[in-house]
């Protein structure tokens, strides 16, 4: 497939405005604008092309977009942009952002139109200080051309466009977790109902929509629904899509490819990972970025990588960050490690998660420091199924049980070699005896 | 009920006493609308009101759902995990403080995934807090711990070493309240309090994950006038207030329903005590006055109902003050009256009623006044700080620092026809030869020297008093009276609402009642029946005294009982 999100990537200056002039930008919001198209028909284009939310849930753009009340009483509605990417594994928001602004830029606008939406925000997660850099001057630079601002191309619509910067936390990439620190106020997910779209940021109807997402948007305009629809596996999963492939292949980076590549391409394809590093057989992949469960060789053989095709697997695309870990991993090594991430980020404010995630990793910890004991086995199985499935406000408690759940009983015999034999069954740690 | 018509009814938690039934009722008018939702509670259907929290329409129904997090007063905010309960349509388990109340809701509470999810939660919020009870003050009305009780299991698999917080454990983070982070289940009660009620938001939650804590902005106090209530509200033992904590083990303490003594606001509290000393004082919910809520100024005033000076009556003789017996000092008192009467007749004398005395004592005082035909009496309140608190609906504020100027005025213990008062006295506009103070500590006046020797230019003083000043010093009689907790009676509020403070125990002999001894003064003088008691008086203020006609049992109670972190609780004290 031609590269449709990356197109300008590596070009000389894909990130000016000039770049993206010579090369079609602001076509679409041309269209959009001058064309004629009213709000809504945006918003049934995006609809009908099945674009659905890239940054973790998969949930339809469109229908999203449609949940906004028809009757605000008087309320601004607002878009923010979530550019929060705090995924382990997930780099695709910062390539888009960081090498081609203006399309993240121009999808932000036509959305905003959309939803009729005033003043958008876009939250960049703080680590990403280039990123809000380039972002401002591109900003700066649409506002020169009247892209943003007031009456844009004359069409009457106005919009202002805000970078704010997060300070570090991953929660503040749930959805209503990045509302309260757009807010200025601790980023803690709030209880849904209501939902973002009725009451959201400063209380007015708010949409949250990932820069990929937005940045598709730009091409289901120019290009049409039906383009966008017919590529991938099915149309309810459409559109092309940025696989961020990290771990022990030879060939790690963000690639561009119809939706439902398979799994196995991705990894071995030679457009792609170009295989294990040094030979090495696959462990275990993460689909999803660290939410995600993880996937035995098994069952990458014929796993296409959409979101009903992982779903299928009883894991998640979520933001489409594979991880591939190899044989020479200590499953228990790396469910630890990731636990320590999680326990890191709990925002504390509901009981099972704040106790939870610090009680995994130190039964992890304990495992694999070689003291583990026959029943923590079964300990960390209780403990993941206690913290989850509504026990919480927001789901990170169930993404923070993924990594120690899944590998718990799909590796169920390296754990136990962990406890019986007080060390690792592969890695550098493997030899050492306790 | 009270003499406001909206203070009948609206009675939030069953904890408050219902209306006395008076024969038939009349029927209720239908609702113009369906006010209430249809709720099934474990299959069982119940009418409940459409603003309540579903935690609240449980309780009306008799289901108990545990809970921390949720306080019926403050923001709702569903952290604690605690009110799981399962819903019918619903897959998940869902917490009851945030689901909405809307007709035909079907909520189970026993059922085995209810049972199991709850006991999770008790088992992760136990992981880390300390197993000592024994020595934490909470010990006795933690909420944590009647949790573990009721929903939680006998063993922990948790084995790893517990979370502590130095420096945040046992500290002071205001002038009465105490931190122990360490016994903390984040359930931000106290931060919602000082943000929504109080208004300052003085504590904030500080780090995140499993190191949170709470504390307050950059180590400011939390210095609040209600700083007693962050501690009210926290379920666990992680605030406490400085002025009670491990002084007494709560269940040895006798919770009696009283009125605060602090201002004219006249806060529902309970009395708590233990062999007759005063340990503390706790609010009563009455959403028309107090809430939930009692300020600072009121809160640790309970430490000073426990002074006592005038152990015995005393009578001066020439120069020499010498113990008597309390008949004797008041024959005495009767006495002096008694010549002064026939000498000079009543307008040589003058009483002094109190607005810290009850309404049946300044009504006692006024009713002896009357028979002896004198018309010289009076009574005064200092000015205090504002006080406020806030009521369900709005901001109360009391000016008096006394609790019942409202009430003694309308009992009539103002200057009647052709008298004098107070102040004709202190300026020396007036002499009387007699002067009869019923409580000694009425207002700062008694203890400045010139005033006192204003009323010390009487040829004869006689006070009732508890603490000693410049007055009891000076007078001639001193008769040993009760403090709050040791008589019942009723004050007048600053709505002019007529509550009732109950006896938490007798006074130590021969210290008496004020009342008691304005009885046997009035008995002496040939007034009154001897076995006249506060509910004798009070079905006498009710025929006599304009307004207080209509006076309900309901009413007069006032608010239910609580306990510390709780926010109803049905019980005997």
């Amino acid at each position: 497939m031609e590269p449709v999100l990356t197109a300008r990537v590596g070009k000389p200056n894909s990130r000016s405005i000039e770049t993206y002039l010579a090369d079609g930008g602001y076509a679409a919001l041309r269209k959009v604008l001058t064309g004629g198209w009213t709000p809504d028909r945006v918003t049934e284009e995006v609809k009908k092309s099945g674009l659905r939310g890239r940054g973790g849930a998969g949930f339809p753009a469109g229908v999203k977009w449609g949940f906004i009340p028809k009757d605000t009483k008087g309320k601004p509605i607002y878009l923010l942009c979530n550019a929060d990417e705090s995924e382990p594994g997930t780099f695709k928001d910062r390539l888009l952002m960081e090498q081609d602004p203006h399309q993240v830029i121009e999808g932000i606008i036509i959305a905003s139109y959309a939803i009729k939406c005033r003043s958008a925000y876009l939250y960049i997660r703080g680590e990403f200080y280039d990123g809000a850099r380039i972002l401002n001057a591109a900003i700066e630079e649409a506002y020169a051309k009247g892209f943003l601002g007031e009456d844009i191309l004359s069409s009457g619509f106005s919009l202002d466009l805000t970078v704010h910067r997060g300070a570090g936390a991953y929660i503040c990439g749930e959805e209503t977790g990045l509302i309260e620190s757009l807010e200025g106020k601790r980023g803690q997910p709030r209880i849904k109902p209501p939902f973002p779209a009725v009451q959201g940021v400063f209380d007015c109807p708010t949409i949250v929509n990932n820069v990929e997402t937005l940045a598709c948007v730009v091409h289901i305009v120019n290009r049409g629904a039906d383009w966008f629809a017919k590529i991938g596996r099915n149309e309810k999963n459409s559109g092309p899509k940025l696989y961020c492939l990290s771990g022990a292949v030879n060939r790690p980076g963000v690639y561009e490819a119809a939706m439902g590549l398979p799994l196995k391409d991705l990894i071995f394809g030679d457009a792609y990972g170009r295989g294990m590093k040094n030979g090495r057989k696959v462990k275990a992949v993460i689909p999803g970025g660290a939410s995600a469960n993880m996937l035995t060789a098994a069952e990458i053989e014929d796993c296409p990588l959409d979101f009903d095709g992982v779903a299928a697997k009883g894991s998640m695309l979520g933001s489409a960050a594979i991880i591939v870990i190899n044989e020479d991993t200590c499953i228990v090594n790396a469910a630890q490690n990731l636990s320590k991430f999680f326990a890191h980020e709990s925002c504390g404010q509901c009981t099972p998660c704040r106790e939870g995630t610090p009680w995994l990793y130190k039964v992890l910890t304990r495992v694999e420091g070689g003291e583990g004991r026959p029943e923590d086995i079964d300990l960390l199985e209780r403990i993941c199924n206690q913290m989850a499935n509504g026990m919480t406000i927001c789901v990170f408690a169930d993404a923070a049980i993924a990594p120690p759940l899944s590998s718990v009983q799909k590796f169920k015999d390296e754990y136990r070699f962990h406890v019986e034999n007080k060390r690792c069954l592969v890695g550098p740690k493997a030899l050492v005896a306790v | 009920m009270s003499r406001r018509a909206e203070g009948s009814g609206g009675r939030l938690s069953g904890a408050a006493p219902p209306k006395a039934p008076s024969g038939p009722a009349p029927p209720a008018p239908p609702p113009p609308a369906k006010s209430t939702f249809t709720v099934l509670f474990d299959g069982k259907a119940i009418e409940v009101p459409k603003h309540l929290n579903l935690i609240e329409a449980a309780k009306l129904a008799g289901v108990e759902i545990p809970h921390f997090c949720f306080h019926p007063r403050l923001s709702v905010v569903g952290q604690c995990r605690m009110c799981l309960v399962e819903i019918e349509g619903m897959p998940k388990i869902q917490a009851a403080c945030t689901t909405p109340l809307k007709d035909g809701l079907s909520v189970r509470t026993t059922t085995d995934k209810v049972k199991n999810c709850r006991a999770a939660t008790m088992e992760f919020l136990l992981i880390n807090h300390p197993l000592d009870c024994p020595i934490c003050d909470q010990a006795g009305e933690c909420t944590l711990q009647d949790n573990s009780f009721g929903y939680g299991q006998q063993f922990s698999h948790y084995d790893e070493r517990k979370r502590q917080y130095p420096t945040f454990d046992r500290a002071m983070i205001g002038p009465h309240v105490v931190a122990d982070m360490t016994r903390c289940i984040q359930c931000t009660r106290c931060i919602r309090f000082c943000e929504e009620i109080a208004g300052t938001g003085e504590l904030t939650f500080l780090d995140r994950g499993g190191r949170t804590l709470v504390w307050t902005h950059e180590g400011k106090p939390l210095a609040n006038d209600w700083s007693g209530c962050a501690a009210d509200v926290c379920p666990v033992g992680a605030l406490t207030v400085r002025e009670f904590r491990f002084r007494s083990r709560v269940w040895y303490l006798q919770k009696t329903p009283s009125v605060c003594p602090g201002c004219n606001i006249g806060c529902n509290i309970s009395i708590e005590s233990r062999e007759n000393v005063v340990y503390r004082f706790l609010p009563r919910l009455n959403p028309e006055v107090n809430d939930y809520w009692l300020c600072d100024h009121g809160r640790f005033l309970s430490e000073s109902l426990n002074l006592r000076d005038v152990e015995k009556a005393t009578i001066r003789d020439g120069g020499k003050v010498g113990e008597a017996h309390v008949p004797a000092a008041v024959e005495r008192i009767a006495a002096e009256i008694r010549a002064t009467l026939e000498a000079k007749g009543p307008e040589a004398l003058f009483f002094l009623g109190s607005a810290h005395l009850s309404n049946e004592e300044n009504f006692l005082l006024r009713k002896l006044a009357d028979h002896l035909g004198c018309a010289n009496r009076d009574v005064f309140a200092d000015r205090s700080r504002t006080r406020r608190i806030k009521s369900q609906t709005e901001w109360l504020s009391g000016e008096e620092a006394a609790a019942n100027l409202r009430g003694a005025r309308d009992m009539g213990a103002t200057p009647g026809r052709g008298g004098f008062g107070l102040d004709a006295l202190i300026s020396g506009k007036a002499l009387p030869e007699v002067i009869f103070v019923a409580d000694a500590n009425f207002s700062e006046i008694a203890d400045d020297a010139e005033k006192v020797a204003a009323l010390r230019r009487a040829r004869f003083l006689a006070v009732a008093a508890r603490t000693a000043n410049a007055l009891t010093r000076a007078a001639d009689v001193v008769l040993p009276a009760a403090s709050l907790p040791e008589k019942e009676g009723t004050f007048t509020n600053v709505q002019g609402r007529v509550q009732r403070f109950e006896r938490a125990y007798l006074p130590k002999p021969p210290v008496r009642a004020h009342w008691e001894l304005l009885l046997l003064l009035a008995n002496a003088l040939g007034f009154g029946d001897r076995n006249w008691t506060p509910s004798d008086l009070l079905a006498r203020i009710a025929a006599e005294v304009q307004g207080y006609g209509q006076m309900d049992e309901g009413a007069l109670a006032g608010g239910g009982l609580l306990k510390k972190g709780d926010f109803a609780w049905k019980g005997a004290p």
